[in-house]
């Protein structure tokens, strides 16, 4: 195969997979947010604004206040646990730090739906925290803990750590040590030189690790349908609600849209974010 | 390097074909909703490999078999309601009876409904109710008699209900004396505003097998189907029934054949074999739910055959009235479906 | 403080395998449910054996998993080496693409999987499954390769050009033994992530072809079957194998 041909297979491959496969759908999704709903056909003529309309009233807006929240929460609880973590991992010599970041991704291997109902059997009034909470004598009823929103949050977590601490031990791999031991020479507290040093130079760590926890977080349906109370708390079960049991892909198309809109709007941020630490973002992020 | 992907596409190729050689049929169904060693049994006699495919609820099936108009699938499971719109839109073809010859054993009770007059499109498989699931160890269930209680304050915080939009507004239109196929706009309002003031006792709305959450203790009081108990009644005997005075829900799930099924034939003979005496005898056994077929109940222990949880008494039979399609008043009920679990 | 470092560690582990204790627990319980302990035994791993529809779903997932991330990373690698090498014309965008992908939640990705292909007619089942899973694990091969890419020395390859080494000939004997390290980190992260998805194959996959998730999503009706944690078990016993032997061999390499 001459020189012209591979390159050209490449560079084909990559336009027609990505254009077929991602561009056209997305774009077609956004055509569907504006067309009417049709039981029949999915999504018919003429073009209409009616689903956008629906968008803002009270109750989905509502929905969209109460997924945010959660998507929130579960960030920065994810944050705070696994920013230590990724620290502690990526300080550890080579062998223990590759078994560790292994071992937390051996749970995926194991489908997060079949986890998440062993989660149920945590947080159930019978389950484990129950008990040890009874066992213990620290409540003498057993806490509801699942079917809330605490318990939502609680698989949200549990499903999205590890999308918060890969790229953030790969950020930590890069800080220079050397740094560090100058500033502490110099007599910088290790407060100073968290807050000075650490924390900017992870920086892109930290939102890409914030990214990939937030915007997933709002679709995970399954999380809040059994978990979950008796109310519809994520963008996720709506979305599929109005694709899969209403039909109204117009309206489901918006909602999808407006996730699309969310999403782009953070990543525009963290694109600002990386140019002012001067560093590229994208492709090119070095803590990807 | 560039010949690898042609080679697995022609391993892909390979495969496809292969699942293609031998005689099949595809089953659309919920999850071990056939026991295992029905369709097992049904393999080793036939020859025909059964591929079974399943769904989480009728309105992911309709989404996918409208999708795919009808393609795809032989035979598919879907409740009444939906078989009267499947029927009307043209989704279903004729169930050929003269390659059945077991089409005697069911009960005339449940043929001939208006869902589909004259069974032309499908034939009932199982049939259930939803009612009142009680645990007696928490809650005497002799103090539950009605869906009216549900409503009473003291649940706060304490009632499941299924996931399903028609079930929950069966409650709230039955207590209120309408029909649990109402199109009425107004009956449906009036249903709708009567479940806002349940809403605070509800902890939960069910989207797995609703007897998990009273077997764990999660749960004391809560909407059930007849068969999750009998289900869950062979591990935990506190766990009670209640037809409630004002009309459990009823529903029967029906085989169909989909207009686009491409083994006819099979599907033909697999209908046949679950309408015989003895499968359908095993499926009771296994899955608590009730039998239309006469021929099997007969099978059925003396025990199973006047347990009045998977055969109610001709007395709750005659008042029961059982799902319909109700058509375009179905975007009514999902509007305030969408906003009762929003919080408002 | 080390012991702190390593109290942490553990309590983080901690609460990622306790769910996957219990399930392994619960595959040696005699309790059909699981709510408490009822005595030892292999019940379910006989009956997981007899049931062939699980077994195929679970085959299924593994066969997914395995051909998408073989797809991936072989598409992924020649993407990084497209986007790194070469000039041609909308290569921004279609690093934007690749980075949307990465980023967008797989609700929405499934969204768009399943309007594109109603739209071009492809039949939901095992193909509309294999594209969207090679699709939402591409960015992350591209990524692994690409960093590698620009880590090494791009004199060799000019070299190499200058000798009058073809293009597929550099992409064999140079770019490929270079960049194998992140070969294999990219179709083990597809792997992974092909087999932990549960929100975009529930949206494209159809008759004929089931995987496990969707399969035990679906056992509304009677509830989840306890043999679904011996598959669990299983899974972790042959993933921990792998990792086992992975650090063994690394060792010795060393």
């Amino acid at each position: 195969m001459n020189l012209l041909n591979f390159r050209r297979f490449a560079i084909v491959l990559t336009l027609v997979w990505l254009g077929l496969f991602v561009l056209v759908p997305h774009v077609l999704v956004l055509l569907t947010s504006v067309m009417s709903p049709d039981a029949q056909h999915l999504a018919v003529w003429p073009l209409t604004l009616n689903s956008w309309e629906r968008l803002f009233e009270p109750v989905y807006a509502e929905v969209f206040w109460r997924s945010l929240w959660l998507s929130t929460l579960t960030t920065v609880i994810c944050l705070v646990l696994g920013y230590p973590f990724a620290y502690i991992v990526a300080k550890l010599p080579n062998v223990w730090r590759g078994v560790l970041l292994f071992l937390m991704i051996v749970p995926f291997w194991t489908n997060s739906l079949i986890r998440t109902y062993a989660i149920k059997l945590i947080l159930g009034n019978k389950g484990l925290v129950n008990a040890a909470l009874l066992g213990t004598g620290v409540v003498d009823e057993p806490l509801q803990l699942l079917y809330t929103p605490f318990a939502v949050v609680f698989g949200l977590v549990y499903v999205l750590l590890p999308f918060m601490v890969l790229p953030l031990v790969s950020s930590f791999d890069k800080l220079d040590s050397t740094l560090l031991e100058a500033a502490q020479d110099l007599g910088a507290s290790f407060w100073a030189r968290f807050r000075l040093i650490i924390v900017p130079l992870t920086m892109p760590g930290i939102i890409a690790g914030s990214l990939m926890v937030f915007l997933p977080a709002m679709g995970m349906f399954y999380v809040a349908d059994l978990l979950g109370g008796a109310k519809n708390l994520l963008l996720g079960n709506i979305i599929k609600n109005q694709f899969l049991v209403v039909r109204d892909w117009p309206f489901g198309a918006a909602f999808s849209v407006a996730l699309i809109v969310i999403m782009a709007g953070l990543l525009w941020l963290y694109f600002l974010a990386n140019r002012r630490i001067n560093r590229q973002g994208g492709l090119d992020d070095e803590s990807l | 390097m560039i010949k690898l992907p042609a080679l697995l596409a022609a391993v892909l190729m390979a495969m496809s074909t292969a699942l293609h050689a031998e005689e099949k049929l595809v089953v659309y169904n919920w999850a071990e909703y056939i026991p295992e060693s029905t369709v097992a049994d049904f393999e080793k006699e036939t020859g025909i490999k059964v591929e079974y495919s399943t769904y989480e609820n009728n309105e992911v099936m309709y989404s996918k078999i409208k999708l795919q108009k009808g393609k795809g699938y032989d035979i598919v499971v879907p409740s009444a309601y939906l078989v009267s719109k499947m029927r009307q839109e043209g989704l279903l073809q004729k169930i050929d009876k003269t390659k059945l010859t077991n089409l005697k054993n069911l009960s005339p009770d449940l043929l001939d409904k208006p869902y589909d007059p004259g069974n032309g499109y499908s034939l009932p498989y199982l049939w259930g109710s939803t009612g009142i699931g009680v645990n007696s160890k928490e809650i005497d269930p002799s103090t539950i008699t009605s869906w009216a209680d549900l409503w009473d304050e003291k649940w706060q915080g304490k009632l499941l209900l299924t996931d399903d939009v028609r079930e929950v507004f069966h409650m709230a239109l039955k207590k209120n004396g309408f029909s649990t196929n109402s199109t009425n706009p107004d009956e449906v309002k009036v249903a709708y505003e009567d479940l806002q003031k349940l809403m605070p006792n509800v902890l939960v709305f069910n989207a797995d097998a609703p007897r998990e959450p009273f077997m764990a203790g999660d749960v004391n009081l809560g909407m059930i189907w007849s068969g999750e108990v009998i289900m869950a009644q062979a591990d935990n005997p506190d766990i009670h029934y209640v037809f409630p005075k004002e009309g459990a829900g009823f529903w029967v799930d029906s085989f169909v054949i989909p207009v686009g099924a491409e083994n006819v034939e099979s599907a033909h003979k697999f209908i046949d074999y679950m309408l015989r005496p003895e499968v359908g005898q095993k499926v009771v056994e296994e899955l608590g739910y009730s039998t239309p077929n006469a021929a099997a109940k007969a099978l059925l222990s003396e025990e199973l055959q006047n347990n009045p949880v998977i055969f109610p008494s001709a007395e709750i039979m005659k008042t029961a009235e059982f799902q319909n399609d109700i058509g375009d008043a179905m975007k009514l009920y999902d509007g305030y479906w969408e906003k009762l679990k929003t919080g408002e | 403080m080390k012991a702190f470092k390593w109290s942490f560690i553990i309590a983080i582990f901690a609460y990622l395998y306790l769910p996957i204790g219990i399930l392994v627990i619960n595959s040696f319980n005699a309790s059909k449910y699981g709510y408490e302990w009822k005595g030892f035994t292999f019940e379910w791993y006989a009956k997981l054996w007899e049931n062939e529809a699980l077994t195929q779903a679970f085959l299924n997932s593994l066969l997914v998993a395995s051909l998408a991330a073989t797809a991936a990373t072989l598409i992924g690698t020649l993407m990084a080496l497209a986007l790194h090498r070469y000039r041609f014309p909308l290569k921004a965008t279609a690093s934007s693409l690749l980075f949307i992908v990465m980023m967008s939640p797989d609700i929405v990705l499934a969204i768009t999987f399943l309007v594109i292909f109603i739209a071009l007619g492809i039949q939901l089942g095992f193909w509309s499954l294999l594209i969207a899973h090679i699709t939402f694990c591409l960015p992350f091969v591209v990524i692994t390769v690409y960093a590698q890419l620009k880590g090494f020395d791009k004199y060799l390859l000019e070299a190499a050009q200058d000798l009058g080494a073809s293009e597929s000939r550099i992409f064999r004997l140079i770019i490929l033994p270079l960049v194998f390290p992140a070969i294999v980190a990219g179709w083990l992260l597809s792997f992974t992530l092909s087999l932990d998805d549960v929100i975009i194959s529930s949206f494209v996959t159809g008759p004929s072809f089931e995987i496990l998730p969707i399969r035990v999503f679906s056992m509304v009706k009677v509830g989840v079957s306890p043999e679904v944690n011996v598959l669990a078990t299983l899974l972790l016993a042959i993933s921990l194998f792998l990792v086992t032997l992975s650090t063994l061999l690394l060792r010795r390499k060393h």
